[in-house]
C-alpha cells in the first residue's frame, strides 16, 4: 500500500490548484491522479479566452490557464500519475486506482480532495421524443471533437439549451464553416452568462429563442430534422406552435451534474440542491479528512471560483494531513430562504471566513439584497440572475456567536 | 449621416449593461442605460470596429494530436474573421510547440500574429 499526505483526484482547474495549495501549506508527500494522458481536464478543450480574469488580472485561453498552474505545480514536486483511473475510494480515505504505468494501486491517504469535475446532462436525461440517430451531441463533447480530435461533427447544427458551453459551440462551429441555425431555450431566460450570449450568437447574427424547445428528433440514420415547440408559463409545449426544421446534428447544452460516483463510494452525503458533497466552509465534507472543491462539489460559472475552492481544498487537506486543523466538531447548517435555488458550501464549521456562493431561483434585474441571518449581514447587488452565480464573504469574527442555522435570502431593494 | 439609435449590450464586465446610444455613424451623440463610464469606450469602439480576439486551432504534424489551439495575440477586427479563418485553414504547424510562439505573423493583413496557446511537444 502506497502512502501519501495528500491525494487530489482530478487535475482540471480545482485539482490543480488544490495540489499546489496542499503543497504550499506544508503537505510534504502530495499525489494527483489524473485519468486522461496529459494534465488540465477540460480547460484542453476550452479553447476561447476569458479565463483567469479576476484570478489573474488576464485574459487567458483554457490551455494557457492550465499551462500557468501546470507550470507552478512543476515547481512543487508534487508527483503526478497519468492516466490513472480511480475506481474505488473509502470512507477510511484509501483509494484503489488502475494505472498501465503502475498497475492496481491501493493509496492511503492521510486527506483526500476530490476533484473530479462534472458531466453534461445528456438526452435521457430530458427525454426527448423520437428515434435515434447519429448526430445527437452533447456540446461539451462536440467541443472536445473540434478542439482536440480537429472534427466538425456536422454542417447544419442546432442546439438545444443556452448554457454556456452550447454558446461558446454555436460561435465555433459557425467559425468552422457549419450553419447553426439557432438556440432553444425553454427557459425564458438565457442559460449562460450574458457576455456569452452577446459575443457568441449576437456577434455572429446566431439567433436565440426563448422559452423553445426540441418536442421530437427525426431522422434514420442521422438527424433529418427535429421538430421545435414553443412552450407556456409551466414549460409545456403549446398545441399548434411546432414547426420542423432541417438539420444533420442537434446540439445539447442542458446542465451539467456534479461527478459524484466516487463520493457516494465513500458513503459522502450529496445535497439534493446542487448534487455534490455537502460542504463546509473549509471545503471538508461530512466524511472526516475528505475535501471537495471544484465543479463536483456544484457547478460553477467561472474558472476563477473554481480555483478559489481549489485552493482552500488544498490549503485544508494539508492541515488535517499534519493534524493541525483542530476542530471541535461545532458546526451549524446554512439554509436557502427566499429566491436562493442553491447555497454552498451548505455548512459554517467556524474555522475560516465563509465565502458563500449563491444562486438566485428566479431572476431579479433591479437591486437586491442578500441577507444573512445570523449574524445579520445584509449585501446590496446590482441584480440577481439565475445563470450568474452570486459570491458574498462574511468574516469569521462575525460568525463567533452564532448558534442557529445560518438563512440565506434575496430580496428586493 | 443623420443621427441613429442602436442597442447595445456593453461586455466590459458581467454586468452586461443595456445601452441606447443614439450616434452619427461614427461618434456617440448620447447614451442611457449604462452604471460607469466604461461602457462609453465600449461602444465608441464598436461603432468605428468591432474588435475582437478570435481563438481557433490549427493542424499539426508530429503531436500527440491532429490539432492545436491558437489565437491572435491582440484583437482584431470582427469582420475580418472569415478572412483570417480561411488562411488558417491552409497552415500547417510541425511539432514541437511551444505556448506564446508565434506560429504565423500578420495574419491575413491584420498585423496581429497567430500565437499558439499551449505547448505540444514532438511525439
Amino acid at each position: 500500500m502506497m502512502e501519501v499526505d495528500v491525494a487530489v483526484i482530478g487535475s482540471g482547474p480545482a485539482g490543480l490548484t488544490a495540489a499546489i495549495h496542499a503543497h504550499k501549506s506544508g503537505a510534504r508527500q502530495v499525489l494527483l491522479l489524473e485519468r486522461e494522458e496529459e494534465l488540465g481536464g477540460i480547460l484542453k478543450q476550452c479553447i476561447h479566452n476569458g479565463f483567469g480574469l479576476e484570478q489573474f488580472k488576464q485574459d487567458y485561453t483554457g490551455p494557457e490557464y492550465a499551462e500557468r498552474l501546470m507550470k507552478e505545480l512543476e515547481q512543487t514536486g508534487v508527483q503526478c500519475f497519468l492516466n490513472t483511473l480511480v475506481t474505488d475510494l473509502s470512507s477510511d480515505r484509501v483509494i484503489t486506482a488502475l494505472s498501465p504505468e503502475h498497475g492496481a494501486l491501493e493509496i492511503e491517504a492521510k486527506s483526500i480532495v476530490l476533484a473530479m469535475g462534472c458531466r453534461e446532462r445528456t438526452r435521457p436525461s430530458i427525454g426527448i421524443p423520437g428515434t435515434r440517430p447519429a448526430g445527437i451531441l452533447t456540446a461539451g463533447v462536440a467541443q472536445r471533437f473540434v478542439n482536440i480530435d480537429g472534427y466538425l461533427p456536422g454542417k447544419r447544427v442546432v442546439i438545444l439549451g443556452s448554457g454556456d458551453i452550447g454558446l461558446i459551440m454555436a460561435r465555433r462551429l459557425t467559425l468552422e464553416g457549419a450553419k447553426v441555425i439557432g438556440v432553444y431555450e425553454i427557459m425564458d431566460y438565457p442559460g449562460g452568462l450574458k457576455r456569452n450570449v452577446v459575443q457568441c450568437l449576437n456577434d455572429f447574427d446566431i439567433p436565440l429563442y426563448l422559452s423553445h424547445t426540441v418536442t421530437e428528433i427525426k431522422g434514420k440514420e442521422r438527424v433529418e430534422g427535429v421538430v421545435i415547440s414553443k412552450v407556456d408559463s409551466n414549460l409545456r409545449p403549446l398545441p399548434g406552435s411546432q414547426q420542423l426544421i432541417e438539420c444533420d446534428t442537434l446540439l445539447l447544452s442542458v446542465g451539467l451534474i456534479p461527478e459524484n460516483e466516487l463520493s457516494k463510494k465513500a458513503g459522502i452525503e450529496l445535497s439534493a440542491a446542487t448534487k455534490g458533497p455537502v460542504t463546509a466552509e473549509i471545503m471538508e465534507t461530512s466524511v472526516p479528512g475528505i475535501f471537495t472543491c471544484g465543479n463536483v462539489s456544484t457547478v460553477f460559472d467561472l474558472v476563477d471560483y473554481v480555483a478559489q475552492t481549489g485552493a482552500t481544498a488544498g490549503t485544508f487537506a494539508a492541515r488535517y494531513a499534519s493534524g493541525s486543523l483542530s476542530t471541535d466538531g461545532r458546526s451549524v447548517d446554512i439554509v436557502a430562504g427566499e429566491n436562493v435555488r442553491l447555497l454552498f458550501p451548505q455548512r459554517y464549521g467556524f474555522q475560516d471566513d465563509l465565502v458563500l456562493f449563491i444562486r438566485a431561483a428566479e431572476p431579479v434585474e433591479k437591486p437586491v439584497t442578500i441577507e444573512i441571518t445570523p449574524p445579520g449581514s445584509k449585501i446590496n447587488r446590482l441584480y440577481a440572475r439565475p445563470n450568474e452565480m452570486l459570491r458574498v464573504k462574511i468574516p469569521k469574527e462575525k460568525l463567533a456567536e452564532v448558534k442557529q442555522p445560518i438563512m440565506v435570502s434575496i430580496r428586493e431593494r | 449621416m443623420a443621427a441613429e439609435k442602436k442597442h447595445f449590450v456593453c461586455v466590459v464586465c458581467p454586468i452586461g449593461c443595456e445601452v441606447d446610444v443614439l450616434h452619427d455613424g461614427s461618434k456617440i451623440i448620447s447614451m442611457e442605460g449604462n452604471k460607469c463610464e466604461k461602457s462609453e469606450e465600449f461602444v465608441s469602439q464598436e461603432l468605428i470596429e468591432p474588435m475582437r480576439i478570435l481563438t481557433t486551432t490549427v493542424r499539426i504534424q508530429g503531436a500527440r494530436w491532429l490539432v492545436i489551439p491558437v489565437r491572435t495575440h491582440k484583437s482584431v477586427p470582427k469582420r475580418l474573421f472569415p478572412r483570417i479563418m480561411k488562411q488558417l485553414r491552409h497552415t500547417e504547424l510541425h511539432a514541437p510547440v511551444n505556448m506564446l510562439d508565434a506560429v504565423l505573423r500578420d495574419v491575413a493583413g491584420t498585423g496581429a500574429d497567430i500565437i499558439a496557446t499551449r505547448t505540444m511537444p514532438r511525439e
